[in-house]
């Protein structure tokens, strides 16, 4: 099968190639290896569109590349390229958003002038080259390889700006925290080798299909600590959630995400639309073949997501930063992410994740545009005013936002309603914990309504606040060029889903996602999870009634947000309102005291058991090994002085020895007796 | 005949003058001289019992056992050399060099 599909390694080896090329010889090139970069996502992006075309067509690609472990009648550890409808979406977007976010940083970083910037242009190739490598991945052990290198690639990107005091600290952060989850994902995928043999995610050893048999009767598992087959999938489940959950910054371990701002504001877009956080949610739908076998999981998963959806997004409503409010938004929008795979709503998570990737890449290189605008002050009290001096970036913008609040038609209603919809119909069906997670959801909505637009007025309404905002620096074509495409781009790719329209107007054949979705391994489409999902559908007057009622509300929601912003900051001059919350001001300015609170387990309960441990360590383990040596020692330094040097004595030890010989032989040999 | 007892007798004799010497003087060389003595005292036993069981085996050995013993002279009178050389006298419990 000679096909373009035989190209799918390319899109991986171009930005790793720029990364090689970025680090050895960016700084002998123009624009510090910019072009290298911009050069190799736009030749993955052509790739990864003809692949997307070649899947929607019906091909797919599953081949190992190459076994860099065999095992002797045991596993094989290998890498390998899945490409499927799935992977081949998030290709497109991946490299969609690495290239828009090459090019805008010639805006952001050489017009800036700033230094190092091999070094930054070499991170990105790594990070986008680790990012399709997760991508790809045909299994849990290369996906997880690549999720640490994206991890280790942020690390790197966070802490660009290393001689300020707050870049480094934030990066060890977003190291440490993602660690910490990885942590579990890393046993995970230890237990998924040990229960199935197998990591890989298609092909006749696929582990999701391993487990359905085995819960079918059909083969048994090795299963450990002596569960049924339902509650170690359950245990397994979890513990690789625990990854996504400190990728995707889930509570409790967002923590992470809000100081991560601290790096380079392209960077945040990539982390935040198309890499790194993306990964935990992608991880989730890569492998959900498994996740629908196990409800305690799915449900936890919903939970997870629908109250970090809506914890996140009161924390947006007092920021003073532009992208604090961006980065608690994106917490958010991932909670909605994982309540719709939490509830059953496959499609509907994935689109939220492709929607999602679009509008916030733009609302972040948006933001990037303001802040090189307000020379580098990102305090939305010190703008205003700015939409007729910057209407590019203001109508890119607010395209952006509509799509982030979720108003019609912008993408982010289409993906965000459809989450919210299989939520309320799964819950609807009789379970109460989705119910729950959906008025979670739904609350969201309005939050997200009012820290969007609060967003938007301040930043671009009422009157300049400060010299920089009456007179602003301008921005060029690198910068307005990815906006414009991202602007379209959020504006219309809900389109491609509009399931909505097609339930209360009975057009058929307009949820072309859901379509394509189907398409390919039969044990990796949505058909095929849908037929497993363990919850039943309810409505409310009929589906067509569901779907407007549910679209109707959150739609209402959003509206109610944004009019409520709109009262209170669309004004020429706005105050921050924030003392009418009383004391809820300031639970939320410190952001529910997560940083505290985890700060004082760190201190409070790891740091004393850590030193009661290493008591035990330093003196029960070494001093074991210390006693014995110093017995040692103290013995042999008694024992040296027989050697006196006089050989009188030797003689004489000699004699008495042979004589205590002689006597023992005789009296153990009776001469005596 | 002479019972071997008697030869076995002198033997112990010579043996134990030998390690009497041994242990009570100072002097290399009369070390020297009681190790050939020990050594000789050996020897006497293996002729003695060589004379009882009417083999020849034992006094080829002793004539094996003499070369050597004269070998053993040349290199202990060559240490006895050496260390008067280093230590200007022949009394071994002044060297004392090599303890611990």
């Amino acid at each position: 099968m000679a096909g373009i599909l035989d190209f799918a390694p390319a899109i991986v080896l171009l930005p790793f190639l720029s990364f090689l090329i970025a680090l050895g010889a960016g700084r002998y090139m123009p624009k510090g290896g910019a072009l290298a970069g911009i050069g190799a996502t736009a030749g993955s992006f052509v790739l990864s569109i003809a692949t997307f075309f070649a899947v929607s067509g019906g091909q797919t690609y599953n081949q190992t590349i190459y076994t860099w472990a065999e095992g002797l009648d045991a596993i094989n550890l290998t890498f390998g390229l899945l490409i499927d409808p799935l992977s081949s979406m998030m290709l497109v977007i991946v490299t969609l958003v690495a290239l828009l976010v090459h090019i805008f940083s010639l805006g952001y970083m050489n017009d800036e002038g700033e230094t190092g910037l091999p070094r930054y242009y070499a991170g990105l190739g790594l990070f986008t080259a680790s990012m399709l490598g997760f991508v790809v991945a045909d299994n849990l052990l290369m996906a997880f390889m690549f999720f640490e290198l994206v991890g280790l690639c942020s690390y790197l990107l966070i802490g660009f700006h290393f001689r300020q005091d707050g870049p480094p600290s934030a990066a060890k952060k977003a190291f440490l925290v993602t660690r910490f989850g990885d942590y579990f994902f890393l046993i995970g995928v230890v237990a998924v080798f040990a229960t199935f043999g197998s990591a890989a995610f298609a092909g006749p050893d696929a582990f999701p299909v391993l487990a359905e048999e085995a819960l079918a009767g059909e083969h048994s598992v090795n299963t450990f600590l002596g569960m049924g087959e339902q509650a170690w999938f359950t245990v397994v489940g979890l513990l690789v959630l625990g990854g996504v959950v400190g990728k995707s910054a889930q509570f409790p371990l967002h923590t992470w995400l809000p100081d991560a701002m601290e790096g380079p504001t392209p960077v945040s877009a990539l982390i935040h639309a198309a890499t790194m956080v993306a990964a935990g949610v992608y991880l989730v739908a890569r492998m959900y073949g498994f996740y629908v076998l196990t409800p305690t999981t799915l449900a936890i998963i919903a939970l997870i997501g629908g109250f970090t959806a809506l914890f996140a997004a009161t924390m947006g409503v007092v920021k003073k930063e532009i992208k604090q409010v961006l980065a608690y938004s994106t917490i958010s929008q991932y909670g909605y992410m994982m309540l719709g795979l939490g509830a059953g709503g496959y499609v509907a998570a994935t689109f939220h994740l492709m929607t999602h990737a679009f509008f916030k890449a733009l609302l972040f290189l948006g933001a990037g545009s303001v802040i090189i605008a307000m020379h580098h002050n990102e305090n939305m009290w010190d703008m205003g005013g700015l939409k007729d001096k910057m209407p590019v970036t203001y109508y890119a913008f607010l395209s952006g936002s509509l799509a982030l609040a979720g108003i019609v038609p912008f993408a982010g209603f289409w993906s965000k309603d459809e989450v919210l919809y299989e939520t309320l119909i799964h819950g609807l069906g009789g379970s109460p914990i989705l119910l729950a997670a959906y008025a979670m959801g739904l609350l969201a909505v309005f939050f997200t309504g009012f820290y969007t637009f609060r967003m938007v007025f301040l930043t671009f309404h009422g009157e300049p606040r400060s010299g920089t905002a009456r007179d602003p620096h301008g921005v060029r074509w690198n910068v307005k060029g990815p906006l414009a495409v991202l602007g379209v781009l959020a504006a219309t790719t809900g389109l491609v889903n509009m399931v909505p329209v097609e339930k209360l107007f009975g057009i058929e054949g307009i949820d072309f996602l859901h379509q394509f979705l189907d398409g390919s391994f039969s044990s990796l489409n949505a058909h095929h999870y849908a037929e497993l999902i363990p919850y039943s559908s309810g409505y409310i007057g009929g589906e067509a009634g569901t779907v407007a009622i549910g679209a109707a509300v959150s739609l209402g929601f959003a509206l109610g947000g944004a009019a409520l912003a709109h009262v209170l900051y669309n004004v020429p001059e706005p105050v921050e309102h924030t003392d009418k919350l009383g004391s809820i001001k300031t639970v939320l300015y410190n952001n529910y005291y997560q940083d505290e609170y985890q700060v004082w387990i760190a201190t409070g309960v790891v740091q004393p058991i850590s030193r009661v441990l290493d008591k035990f360590d330093q003196g029960i383990v070494d001093g074991v090994v210390n006693g014995i040596s110093s017995v040692s020692l103290f013995a042999g330094g008694r024992v040296k002085r027989v050697q006196t040097g006089v050989v009188s004595n030797y003689a004489a030890l000699l004699t008495l020895g042979l004589t205590a010989l002689l006597l023992g032989l005789g009296l153990l040999g009776g001469w005596f007796a | 005949m002479v019972p071997p007892q008697y030869y076995l007798l002198l033997s112990a004799a010579v043996f134990c003058i030998g390690v009497f010497g041994l242990l009570t003087r100072r002097n290399a060389l009369l070390f020297l001289m009681s190790v050939e003595l020990m050594l000789n005292a050996a020897n006497i036993n293996l002729v003695a019992f060589s004379l009882y069981w009417g083999n020849v085996t034992g006094q080829t050995f002793t004539l094996f056992t003499l070369a050597l013993a004269a070998a053993e002279v040349a290199v202990g009178i060559g240490i006895i050399l050496v260390l008067y050389r280093n230590f200007d006298d022949v009394d071994v419990t002044n060297a004392t060099t090599m303890r611990w």
